[in-house]
């Protein structure tokens, strides 16, 4: 059995005239927390959303813990702990009424833990998630994607456009999922410095296209410059030419 | 000089285009049909062809209330008002926020009926009334917007109000219309109701605009309501229930809801039809199909997978990542549209006792069933009447579920297809029947050719099923073992048509291979298979 979570090989993806993926290849072996980095528009959901099996690959595979995520859903699905950059969690639910549906879903979810992770991102059980900050409604979908100590978590723009405390949080959750043995994380960010502090393996991502991917450390290491480690941002514009986040007066 | 007003108007007509041209298109067709295939000069007779102008007119009416109303992009029950938040930051005043959409959707509303009755004077030569008519319209729009545009403290109340508020209105209109008042006094009775509508609309806005939404759902909080959020704690026996839940939660309520708020105007009827008898069996008529008709206007967010969403017809990544088959999201939907159904008819078998006992017109139905009884015997007249029911039940649940098949591709060109398709089919329908009955030589014809129509259907409604089985085994959408238990239950649904249309149709003059095409033509099959198809499409794009 490959020791591979996530394989993808050759994948192509048109929409119209534009090519969000083109020829994307990538392996993440188990136990790794991997970064995918890249600028607005790079492709780094398009590529998530094949691996969840939202999209089918027209040209290329993928395979999720050897399953091909279109054919065999709940496999896959079944599997993977998700939360999604547009965090489209049902406003009509109350917290405990998500927690309680969600738990249906998944044979390995954990009460304890998931009261434990309610508790520590203090979420009121009777709230509904209308109602909720978009930060706490973050952290009401990280809730649901931790509780069934998933083989796999994909945080897709986890951290985009919320706040330190709230971004705090969700790299606090990953780190203690890292500590969980044998799990794997797949974490999508234009800021490259969260993604720095994170993961062991990066793979950036610049008009569809993959133009490096190697282990964090290796990275910095190849990148190196009069004896100075720089950063991830500086390597990223010194490949790509542009910066992954745009400036914050932009 | 720059107004406000520009943006407000572009953005009406930047969305809504092109339902104004297809219709402006479809008028000069019609236009085009009397110029030059019918005679110019000969009027022609407006019960021939009636649905030609009254279903595109009404499907307009109704459309430009929802549009200029917002009430497109909202949840019609949620509290906070309807009226787009992004609005509210604009340099304007609230009256002018207010104002200019109301004003846009009079002008729109004067126009459709202006060009549709003076259409009509042309065509058929009938002189309708051009005032009072379009000024009721206007009325109309006026109170949904004012109405839609109000926060209100219940979910719900919104929906209640406006019909209830809408009700009246006609009402009083229909009574007026009733005693032939003279068109003059029916403008000064609708002309006060369009400064009232803009009032509450400017304070509905206003206090949208500042974030002032009542809530009063504490007042209506059971007590013990503690104690239920304990129990609601337990967990769902396997994920198939919870996602029937889901759907019940999301989609269920709705049915039963709008039954039970129409239910009573309804009913309230039988109270001035206690001297006659024809007249009690009309609104029980009128009862018996609302459920249907209610259920055909609520399927839409049924088969609708994100009615709130940015991408209305996608599936929100939070269904879509749900660890579950195609098949067993559609089951849960089946299942939910089964109980919306039934608690639908609850409503109605309950009420509609209760009515007539309490209006003293329970005498004329008994009278009537003692005849029944009389005619047909005990079990042949008891049997008649639970068919009767059952197949009103069995229809408001098809009319939930029979478009699924449409609204879960995701595709917003399959779903404008179809309701343009359907649309076409309904203006059609009323000219193509009455051309068969002013034509005795067509109805033979088709009388003769009965068997081979009924035949010909089966073979397409079949060979279309074929062709989804094959292509759910094939993307392993369904197993085999649920190919064929679903293919003999629906066999064992048309048997048992087949059986009591036989028993029922026991005459000779109606060969029973007739009964049997139109058992297998009744019971769906191809549409419900092809929802999972749907989805999947939908689902793994």
């Amino acid at each position: 059995m490959s020791d591979s979570v996530i394989e993808v090989s050759e994948l192509t993806r048109r929409f119209g005239a534009t090519t969000a993926l083109d020829a994307v290849s990538l392996s993440l072996p188990r136990g790794a927390v991997y970064g995918l980095v890249g600028a607005n528009g790079a492709g780094k959901t398009t590529l998530i959303r094949h691996i969840l099996g939202l999209l089918r690959a027209e040209h290329g595979a993928v395979r999720v813990f050897g399953l091909d995520p279109v054919a065999d859903p709940v496999g896959v699905l079944s599997r993977i702990g998700y939360l999604s950059e547009e965090n489209d969690l049902p406003g009509w639910m109350r917290v405990d009424e998500l927690i309680r549906y969600t738990s249906a879903f998944y044979p390995k979810w954990d009460d304890d833990y998931a009261e434990e992770l309610r508790r520590a991102f203090a979420l009121d059980p009777a709230a509904k998630i209308k109602d909720l900050s978009k930060g706490q409604k973050a952290r009401a979908g990280l809730l649901i994607a931790l509780a069934h100590r998933p083989e796999l978590l994909v945080l897709d723009e986890p951290s985009s456009g919320l706040d330190p405390i709230v971004r705090r949080d969700i790299l606090g959750a990953v780190i203690r999922t890292i500590a969980d043995e044998g799990r794997t994380v797949l974490f999508s960010s234009h800021l490259l410095e969260e993604v720095e502090q994170v993961a062991d393996h990066v793979t950036m991502i610049n008009q569809g296209r993959i133009v490096l991917s190697d282990r964090l450390d290796a990275i910095k290491e190849s990148h190196r410059v009069d004896g100075r480690v720089p950063s991830l941002d500086e390597i990223f514009v010194a490949l790509v030419g542009v910066p992954a986040a745009p400036a914050p007066d932009a | 000089m720059r107004s406000p007003a520009l943006p407000i108007g572009w953005e009406f007509r930047r969305r809504h285009l092109w339902a104004l041209i297809a219709y402006a298109a479809y008028l000069v067709i019609l236009a085009a049909i009397k110029l030059l295939v019918l005679w110019p000069a000969q009027p022609v007779t407006l019960d021939e062809r009636a649905t030609v102008v009254t279903v595109p007119l009404s499907t307009l009416f109704f459309y430009f209330l929802a549009v200029f109303s917002f009430g497109l992009a909202g949840d019609l029950a949620a509290r906070p008002s309807l009226y787009p938040a992004r609005m509210f930051v604009l340099p304007v005043t609230s009256g002018a926020l207010a104002g200019w959409p109301m004003l846009y959707g009079a002008a729109a509303m004067t126009s459709l009926w202006l060009g549709t009755a003076l259409f009509a004077r042309w065509s058929w030569g009938i002189d309708l009334p051009l005032l009072w008519p379009g000024l009721l319209c206007v009325v109309f729009l006026a109170w949904t917007q004012a109405l839609t545009w109000m926060p209100y403290g219940l979910p719900g109340l919104r929906v209640l109000i406006t019909v209830l508020w809408l009700t009246v209105l006609d009402a009083v209109v229909l009574l007026a219309v009733h005693y032939k008042v003279r068109e003059t006094v029916m403008a000064a009775m609708l002309a006060p109701l369009l400064p009232l509508a803009y009032l509450t609309a400017r304070y509905a806005v206003s206090r949208a605009r500042r974030g002032d939404v009542p809530d009063w759902r504490g007042i209506f909080a059971r007590p013990g309501s503690n104690a239920v959020l304990t129990r609601r704690r337990d967990h769902f026996p396997s994920p198939a229930r919870a996602q029937v839940w889901f759907e019940w939660r999301r989609h269920g309520r709705s049915l039963p809801a709008l039954v039970g708020l129409l239910l009573p105007f309804e009913l309230g009827l039988l109270w001035l039809a206690r001297d006659a008898p024809g007249f009690v069996f009309e609104i029980l008529f009128l009862a018996l199909i609302t459920p249907p008709f209610m259920a055909a206007c609520t399927a839409w967010t049924v088969s609708r997978p994100n009615p709130q969403g940015r991408d209305s017809y996608g599936v929100p990544p939070f269904i879509a990542t749900r660890p579950l088959t195609s098949a067993e999201l559609i089951a849960a939907k089946l299942k939910m549209a089964m109980w919306s159904t039934l608690a639908a008819w609850l409503v109605v078998l309950v009420a509609t006792p209760l009515a007539l006992e309490w209006s003293g017109t329970w005498s004329v139905v008994t009278e009537r069933v003692r005849r029944m009884h009389d005619a047909f015997g005990t079990p042949r007249a008891a049997t008649v009447v639970l068919l009767i029911l059952a197949g009103f039940i069995v229809a408001t649940w098809k009319q939930l579920v029979q478009s699924l098949h449409i609204g879960l591709t995701g595709r917003a060109w399959i779903v404008k297809g179809s309701v343009v398709l359907t649309l076409t089919l309904l203006i059609l329908l009323g000219p193509i029947v009455e051309w068969i009955i002013d034509r005795p030589s067509v109805q033979r014809t088709l009388w003769n050719a009965l068997p081979l129509i009924l035949a010909v259907l089966v073979a397409i409604k079949m060979s279309a099923a074929a062709w989804i089985a094959t292509r759910l085994d094939r993307g392993r959408l369904l197993g085999d073992r649920a190919l064929v238990l679903g293919a003999a239950c629906w066999c064992a649904a048309v048997l048992a048509l087949y059986g009591v249309l036989v028993w029922f149709f026991s005459t000779p003059f109606v060969a029973h291979y007739l009964l049997a095409l139109i058992a297998i033509l009744a019971v769906p099959l191809a549409r419900l298979s092809a929802a999972p198809l749907a989805l999947a499409w939908n689902r793994h794009r």
